[in-house]
């Protein structure tokens, strides 16, 4: 997967750089508006990620020629600018997604995997793991023949986030940030993600264990996936 | 009290002040200018009869082998006697009231007694005039004073009324336009009040050149709470960006791990606090539609949803009494659930183990009121005053991880609805936060 990264702020796309490269993206990086419209012109990308606050440059009219010459890139907007008007014009101008700054990478690189699963139409995403069987896609739980209804909306987006991100460990702090990041409230640290997990846990272990829902101490949790 | 009423109330005290007065004054005016009227025509009338006798002789008034004559007008409302005084050495020069019987009348006098000497001869005179008679030409007299002073207060009543109320129209118009009319910290355009006062022009003013720097510093103020938290975006998100990328790296240990998570979590708390305020002063700036159309149990239930673990946690009650069809119109849903997840959120936290909390709606003049009711820890008195404020933290939230911008979100998300909030707590019972949602916003 090739990837154009398009962020005036050095530091950030040097980070965006190191995440993307360990996630086997093939990366390109512009500093400037002018050099990254250069790029579209002359290369072929799957995504493109687009910040809107380039000195030289509108984002908007990179998304634009990005539309034209790399009609088959998905392109995400990420902005500091996180006005209304932005988002709605640039989802408008046929961006993908739009992600305000400051995002998580986890986050940048769900809602790449979900672009992807989009583009590629990739009907059933189904993970097994142990006697459990998620798919993703219908956001249903089965073990065997039965399924476990028991689990709520958030759970189950907690369990999809971190298969997602098989094999890592995610932070509470990641994990709060992704299911309730849209909500504003004056909570700087959650600690109900133990919660979350404890009643995963209970509900689950009704039918079999779920060993592959691990506790990584001091830092947070992790699923377990053989790849 | 209005300065009109005062004005006019004056007014009015003064002029019955004045009709008191005239009305006590005018009968002792009167009678005395009357009286000395009388007095001087009494004494002319004396001078000339004793010029007469001088002239005349007196025996055209007692006549012959007389001691006394009588003269009387024929309705008995003047008299002149004459008689010769036996007293002697008696002398008189005055003029006094006295009654006279004349013919079975008692009637009473202004009477002028006068001693002289004639031809070796003393003589009594007495001129009279009926007092009766002088009360009947004061009477119409002072009915026609006291009819013309009525008339001349209405008049110069109207008059002041009518100026009072045209030289005061412009300071009731700066009261009605300038302050109570106005939103604030929403102001509109300067409109001139018309007025040749100078006080009133340079009040006008003042007050508008106030509104003004009011409204620049506040406006200031927005921007600079913009312009601050977009340019504290980007350095977080490269800090963040960071410190995941190092939390990834195989190489570090966990001992250092730990500390970069301590490191997210602050960080977490500064990108909160940043995003938080942007949105006030994205709410305050008025960068969102408000066109959505809700069920406000609904949205309960999806805040419900992203509570509830909360809720389990402290192990509370959460009853939302509201029927399906209560429904909000022209609102923006992502803030109206940010409304209430803080103050559900608020309930929570300040909750006590097994409490409860309670959601009801009610129908008033029109409104349409929401009722988040806890058994919570409650307000004190001395700190409900300062509860909306940013950053005010109180003693006894300090364990709660929040830093005070709760409730300062959800006023400037009513204000931008025009929702108005009351808040009722009694310390340790509970909190009754009441939503006043205006008829606009109510299907």
């Amino acid at each position: 997967m090739n990837v154009l990264i398009i962020e005036d702020e050095e530091a950030l796309a040097h980070e965006l750089e190191i995440f993307l490269t360990n996630h086997n993206y093939v990366t390109d990086v512009c500093y400037n508006g002018r050099s990254a419209s250069e790029k579209i012109g002359t290369s072929l990308y799957d995504f493109i990620l687009i910040d809107l606050g380039l000195p030289d440059y509108d984002g908007l009219d990179l998304l634009k020629e990005a539309k034209k010459n790399n009609p088959d890139a998905a392109c995400i907007i990420l902005t500091a600018r996180a006005e209304v008007y932005d988002r709605v014009r640039g989802l408008d101008l046929g961006a993908d997604d739009y992600l305000p700054k400051p995002f998580s990478l986890l986050e940048l690189q769900s809602r790449m995997q979900a672009i992807m699963r989009r583009k590629f139409g990739l009907k059933q995403s189904i993970v097994e793991l142990g006697d459990f069987l998620i798919n993703l896609t219908d956001r249903v739980i089965t073990c065997g023949d039965t399924a476990v209804s028991s689990i709520t909306k958030k759970e189950f987006d907690l369990i999809a986030y971190l298969i997602l991100h098989k094999n890592r460990t995610l932070t509470r702090t990641q994990l709060s940030e992704h299911i309730w990041g849209s909500v504003i409230n004056d909570d700087y640290d959650s600690n109900y993600i133990d919660a979350h997990v404890k009643n995963i846990r209970k509900k689950l272990n009704v039918y079999a264990p779920p060993d592959w829902l691990e506790t990584v101490r001091g830092l947070g949790y992790k699923v377990k996936m053989n790849t | 009290m209005k300065l009109k009423t005062k004005l006019t109330l004056f007014n009015a005290i003064s002029k019955l002040v004045i009709v008191v007065l005239f009305v006590l004054l005018v009968p002792v005016l009167i009678k005395n200018i009357s009286r000395s009227y009388v007095d001087n025509n009494l004494i002319k009338q004396k001078n000339k009869f004793l010029q007469i006798v001088k002239t005349r002789g007196i025996k055209n008034y007692i006549p012959d082998g007389e001691t006394y004559g009588s003269y009387y007008l024929p309705l008995k409302e003047e008299y002149l006697t004459i008689e010769n005084d036996t007293v002697p050495g008696h002398f008189a020069d005055n003029i006094k009231n006295e009654r006279r019987l004349v013919e079975r009348d008692t009637i009473e006098y202004r009477i002028l007694s006068h001693t002289f000497k004639l031809n070796n001869k003393q003589y009594l005179l007495e001129i009279g005039k009926s007092i009766a008679t002088l009360d009947e030409t004061s009477t119409p007299l002072q009915n026609i004073a006291f009819g013309v002073l009525v008339i001349m207060i209405l008049l110069t009543i109207l008059a002041d009324l009518f100026y009072t109320n045209r030289v005061l129209r412009p300071l009731g118009l700066i009261i009605k336009t300038k302050l109570i009319g106005q939103k604030f910290p929403k102001f509109g355009s300067y409109k001139e009040v018309k007025t040749s006062t100078s006080d009133f022009q340079y009040l006008d003013i003042s007050i508008h050149q106030m509104i003004e720097t009011i409204e620049a510093a506040f406006q200031k103020e927005r921007e600079f709470i913009s312009n601050a938290s977009h340019e504290l975006m980007t350095p977080i998100s490269i800090l963040q960006s960071k410190i995941e990328n190092m939390f990834e790296r195989e190489d570090i240990v966990d001992e250092l791990k730990v500390r970069l998570l301590e490191m997210q979590k602050i960080l977490n708390r500064l990108k909160s606090i940043t995003k938080t305020l942007l949105l006030i002063s994205q709410i305050e700036n008025e960068q969102f539609l408000k066109e959505d159309k809700i069920s406000i149990s609904e949205l309960l239930q999806e805040v419900n949803d992203e509570i509830s673990v909360r809720l389990a946690d402290k192990n509370l009650t959460f009853d939302i009494l509201i029927p399906q069809d209560v429904v909000l119109v022209n609102v923006n849903k992502f803030l109206i659930f940010n409304l209430f997840f803080n103050l559900v959120n608020n309930a929570i936290k300040y909750n006590k183990v097994d409490g409860e909390i309670v959601i009801t709606t009610e129908h008033e003049n029109g409104n349409l009121i929401v009722n988040i009711t806890d058994s919570g820890i409650g307000i004190s008195t001395e700190d409900m005053p300062f509860i909306f404020n940013r950053f005010k933290k109180f003693r006894q939230s300090m364990q709660q991880d929040s830093f005070g911008l709760g409730l300062p979100i959800v006023k400037s998300i009513a204000t931008f609805h025009h929702i108005k909030i009351e808040v009722d707590s009694v310390k340790d019972l509970g909190s009754n936060f009441r939503l006043i949602f205006p008829a606009e916003v109510i299907e």
